[in-house]
């Protein structure tokens, strides 16, 4: 297996162009754990760790820009998140355990796209889109439109992921991501990311996401819309829900069956809205 | 005599602990020997298949390989405790998925499994026997044809797949159900887990000059190792040394072999040390779980809470291999009465092989089953008779002096005391735990009785005085991580009043140990502890005749004096160090100064007039321990979620030579009995492939899901036989912990589960079909 460490954008995807099989390495903590139980073997691995310019969370008129390399553990801890976007760290705060929030980086994580991640759905409540960089420079991937299937995204050949671009949503919006697990850390059984605003006791603004439930993130504007400008009553929640349960298309494993992941789409998404009710 | 105390209930800290602490300890996997080789094996594809033929040849070319071992390859020797059913590797067919056919040596483990790979083995593929329903139909597939001409240890009935039955009854149950005021009847349901010890299995063998094999080995005893190993490589117990480094715990998993035959053949084929450590998969799909269990339970009592009847009926799914299946079908039987005075009863246990991996020991021997059906009926009876549980419990409890079930008389009962106990421990929670509960977070407390054994076979120890007054103690004990070399060491530091720093502790070698059976059945501390403590006391006798010649004065005139030291009593400057003697015996009288003592568990066993016994595998049982658990949980009643917030623990120990480590083992085996309460179990598909036998799959509890309150609550009631009045306790904290947690949810919402584990999708489904 061969190994390289570019030290720019550029030269990683040099290396990736001419080099066959070639897999990019972040935090490790997926791939490297994938290759040690024989399910991925790749020739050649580009490591990113040395790549200038795509760690770290900076502020921008828009709203956030999230470094690729930046680890789970920093968005967690940090305080820009605000208007909706700490629906982001949110879900950070709840990957894994810590030693993996240290390892783990939000690029890495996405471009893995399991869909019992966190950062999935979260990346789409929050309405954020992805750069990512190939030879013909960069190039902005909605967050609905990122994830293709299991383990599957618009990222191209030749390409990876080099940013998080997170637009400020309303300005009292919040967000909550919420989850079954069977144990502290475990991936999702099902997981429900959402961003709401309030006036006064009406919902001015609502996206949700839900995770584990299909191969892909969940998202329905129809779903959104019912509990826009709505008072987020139970029937509300239930009506929005039921568009998701009937638009999910869960499995049946270890972690549960898709009766109970169904179940507890709407159960979740009660959840994620009595806790924002509270925060509000 | 002054009363030498400066060991024995004292928190004394672990003597390996500082090299544990810091990663200086070594494992099998950390240890390397010169021309060392790597081993790798070729699992079995099916679940039940015929070998036809074997294809090593592609192997055996690729640069790197030094031996390929199959079936052929190896006497046709079966093994087993009680019933010899089980080849050294797969001979003839294939009765689980994942069995090893082969294995491979080479110089590196990469291409030890490439060569792996290249076998081709070709199988004539047989149905599945994978249910116990399956099993239990007389028309299913044969897994082993030749049952019947197996070697068993002790008579039993068995039929078909069925490979072991056991029962116990006394009184006449059938005759007093119609006196009964209450009955509860239910069937029960367990699941198979891992046992998960920290560190993987693994062997590492060295073919000798003299013909002979040195095997090191995580294992649970050296002796078992080296006696099993002789007898599947035919060779005299003086050819195969067995040696053990530090382990990485076992809870049972490591009490019989694994792969230590496989590497040792490979070693002496090839005539150079072979290293072999399971992954993590390889061990989840080839080594042992706990026993799924069927259960049907009936209880019946009086409208005062006396209980009269009790039948069970079990059927344990051993899995494709015998392994020590009938004596937990043995124990689950026994214990299934609980701790309670029933004088009709009747329990009846049936094993049945399915093609699945061997289930073994495991930590609670099938009674945290068993206490699961029999500690739900009890919160039952008295839910019906609108009574207290602890008020039933206490009713119904075995005291000093009761006979047991079958007769053995318990000499020393802490049952009252843990009840009492946990009462006064528990005081006021119940009423917290409904203030707290809001409408959909129901909080609730179940608590669960429980008793167990610890003692069996045979023990033995050596102390020797060495030359400036330190001792070393030997012993054949394996300490699998919960403690027994500190705990030995200070009882020996204890009865000659010497610091635990002067006792050195030898690691088990079966060319150099006193033979000790194995580290299991909670029977260290009370076994060991017993033989070690009179070659401890041996060793003060002879220093007392020392003394007595030395100091010229008779030995009742002596006492033992802190630090090492033999003085006349009231004479505080007459007085004689243990060098001292120790120089006098090695240089002119009497010999070096050595204690042994060496005992088997001869205690009473089952009496033929009171209790009709059949099919069991063993009869002398130990001595019977008891306790009482608490557990508090929350259950989300919108999702199924449990969590759990306080856990109680009270155990009758006897005497806790160490309490902090009492307090440890009581907080892993809750924290394992939670596991197995709520989250772990081995699944298998419809091939019989083993669908989660990874970290990612199987859920043991993570450090947030333990609860921040665990209390351990010591009782002491002191068991004449044992060493200091100590008696077993390791097992103990994990049999209540499944019922514990059962009755918890139904006092929490209402809903009463069957089924381990309670996972929150199956405690949802139960409010649901309860319109909860």
């Amino acid at each position: 297996m061969k190994y390289f460490e570019p030290t720019s954008i550029d030269e990683a995807v040099a290396i990736l162009a001419r080099e066959d099989d070639a897999r990019c390495v972040s935090g490790g903590a997926t791939l490297v754990a994938m290759m040690n139980a024989d399910l991925l073997s790749p020739s050649t691995l580009v490591g990113l760790r040395r790549v200038s310019g795509i760690e770290g969370i900076t502020k921008n008129q828009q709203g956030l820009r999230i470094g690729a390399m930046t680890t789970h553990a920093t968005i967690a801890k940090s305080g820009l998140f605000v208007a909706g976007m700490n629906v982001i760290n949110r879900a950070a705060n709840q990957i894994a355990h810590p030693p993996i929030r240290n390892m783990g980086t939000i690029g890495g994580s996405i471009s893995h796209a399991d869909p019992a991640a966190d950062f999935p759905t979260a990346l789409i409540a929050a309405n954020a889109s992805i750069e990512v960089s190939g030879m013909d420079g960069q190039r902005l991937i909605p967050a609905d439109e990122f994830f293709l299937g299991y383990y599957e995204t618009a990222v191209a050949e030749n390409e990876f992921v080099t940013a998080i671009l997170v637009p400020k949503g309303p300005e009292n919006a919040v967000g909550e991501h919420v989850k079954v697990t069977r144990v502290d850390g475990d991936f999702a059984t099902v997981s429900v990311s959402l961003v709401l605003a309030f006036n006064e006791n009406q919902c001015s603004y609502a996206r949700i996401a839900v995770g584990a439930v299909a191969a892909t993130p969940l998202h329905l504007d129809e779903a959104d819309a019912v509990l826009t400008d709505s008072a987020l009553t139970d029937e509300d929640i239930d009506n929005a829900a039921a568009l998701l349960v009937k638009a999910s298309d869960p499995i049946d494993d270890v972690r549960g069956s898709a009766n109970y992941r169904r179940a507890l789409i709407p159960r979740l998404l009660k959840r994620a809205v009595s806790l924002l009710k509270t925060d509000a | 005599m002054s009363m030498p105390n400066t060991a024995v209930g004292h928190d004394v800290p672990r003597i390996d602990g500082r090299e544990k602490a810091t990663g200086a300890a070594a494992f099998i996997d950390d240890m390397s020997l010169p021309g060392m080789l790597y081993g790798a094996m070729v699992f079995s594809d099916y679940a039940h298949a015929r070998i036809l033929s074997y294809d090593t040849s592609e192997a055996l070319k690729l640069p790197g390989v030094k031996a390929v071992i199959t079936g052929d390859d190896f006497d046709a020797v079966l093994g087993g405790v009680f019933l010899k059913d089980e080849p050294p590797i797969a001979m003839g067919k294939v009765r689980y998925l994942g069995e090893p056919v082969a294995a491979v040596a080479a110089t590196d483990l990469k291409t030890a499994r490439l060569a792996a790979q290249l076998i081709n083995i070709e199988y004539e593929a047989l149905p599945n026997v994978l249910s116990v329903d399956e099993a239990l139909d007389p028309k299913s597939t044969l897994i082993h044809e030749d049952l019947s001409d197996y070697f068993r240890l002790k008579p039993s009935s068995f039929e078909g797949n069925i490979l072991w039955k056991a029962s116990i009854s006394e009184g006449d149950v059938d005759q007093v159900w119609s006196d009964c005021d209450v009955i509860v009847e239910g069937e029960f349901q367990t699941q198979a887990q891992h046992h998960l010890y920290m560190e993987p299995c693994g062997a590492l063998a060295k073919p000798e000059q003299n013909g002979g094999i040195t095997i090191w080995s995580s294992c649970q005893s050296v002796f078992i190792v080296q006696q099993k190993v002789a007898d599947y490589l035919q060779m005299p117990m003086a050819k195969v040394r067995s040696l053990v480094p530090h382990v990485g715990g076992g809870f049972g998993g490591k009490g019989g072999l694994h792969i230590q035959t496989l590497v040792a053949k490979l070693a002496m084929t090839c005539s150079r040390p072979v290293k072999m450590t399971l992954t993590r998969t390889e061990d989840f799909e080839i080594v042992r779980s706990r026993h799924p269990i069927r259960i049907r339970m009936k209880t019946g009592a009086k409208n005062d809470g006396t209980l009269i009847a009790r039948e069970i009926d079990m059927v344990l799914d051993g899995g494709a291999y015998a392994d020590e299946s009938p004596a937990v079908l043995n124990w689950a039987v026994f214990v299934a009465r609980g701790p309670y005075n029933i004088p009709n009863v009747r329990s009846n246990g049936q094993l049945v092989y399915t093609n699945k991996l061997r289930a073994g020991p495991y930590r609670g021997f099938g009674n945290p089953q068993v206490t699961l059906a029999g500690e739900t009926q009890i919160d039952e009876i008295a839910q019906k008779l609108d009574m207290d549980g602890f008020k039933l419990r206490q009713l119904n409890a075995v005291k000093t002096n009761d006979a047991w079930i079958g007769g053995q008389n318990i000499d020393a009962c802490g049952f009252d005391a843990c009840m009492t106990g946990m009462l006064e421990a528990t005081a006021g929670a119940e009423a917290e735990a409904a203030a707290a509960s809001t409408s959909n977070k129901r909080r609730g407390i179940g608590y669960s009785a429980l008793t167990h054994m610890c003692g069996i076979q045979s023990t033995s120890a050596e102390v020797h005085l060495r030359a400036d007054g330190s001792v070393a103690l030997v012993t054949g004990v394996v300490d699998i991580g919960q403690g027994s070399n500190t705990i030995l060491s200070q009882i020996v530091a204890d009865s000659l009043a010497i610091p635990v720093e002067r006792v050195s502790f030898a690691a088990p070698d079966t060319d150099s140990s006193p033979y000790n059976w194995k580290t299991a059945a909670s029977r260290t501390t009370y076994m060991s502890g017993r033989s070690v403590l009179g070659a401890a006391v041996n060793v003060r006798e002879q220093l007392f005749t020392h003394a007595g010649e030395m100091l010229e004065c008779a030995e009742h005139d002596l006492e033992l004096r802190e630090g090492g030291f033999v003085g006349v009593k009231g004479v505080a400057d007459a007085q004689l160090s243990f060098a001292q003697i120790a120089g006098r015996a090695m240089a002119c009288v009497g010999g070096p100064i050595a204690g042994t003592d060496t005992l088997v568990f001869d205690g009473p066993t089952l009496d033929p007039k009171r209790a009709i016994v059949d099919g069991f595998a063993f009869t002398n049982v130990g001595i019977y321990t008891f306790g009482m658990q608490a557990v508090e949980v929350e259950v989300d009643t919108d999702t199924g979620e449990v969590k759990v917030l306080r856990v109680w623990s009270a155990h009758d120990v006897g005497r806790a030579i160490n309490p902090a480590m009492v307090d440890g083992q009581v907080h892993g085996g809750v924290v394992q009995g939670l596991g197995l309460a709520l989250t772990e179990e081995m699944v298998w598909g419809e091939n019989g492939n083993l669908i989660n036998p990874t970290l990612m799959d199987y859920k043991i509890p993570g450090i947030l899901d333990v609860p921040d309150f665990i209390q351990s609550i010591i009782i002491e009631a002191a068991e004449p036989t044992g060493p200091y009045g100590a008696k077993g306790m390791a097992e103990n904290s994990l049999v209540g912990i499944p019922a514990a947690v059962s009755n918890a949810i139904a006092n929490a919402c209402g809903v009463r589960l069957r089924s381990l584990p309670f996972t929150s999708e199956r405690v949802l489904r139960a409010l649901d079909a309860a319109g909860k």
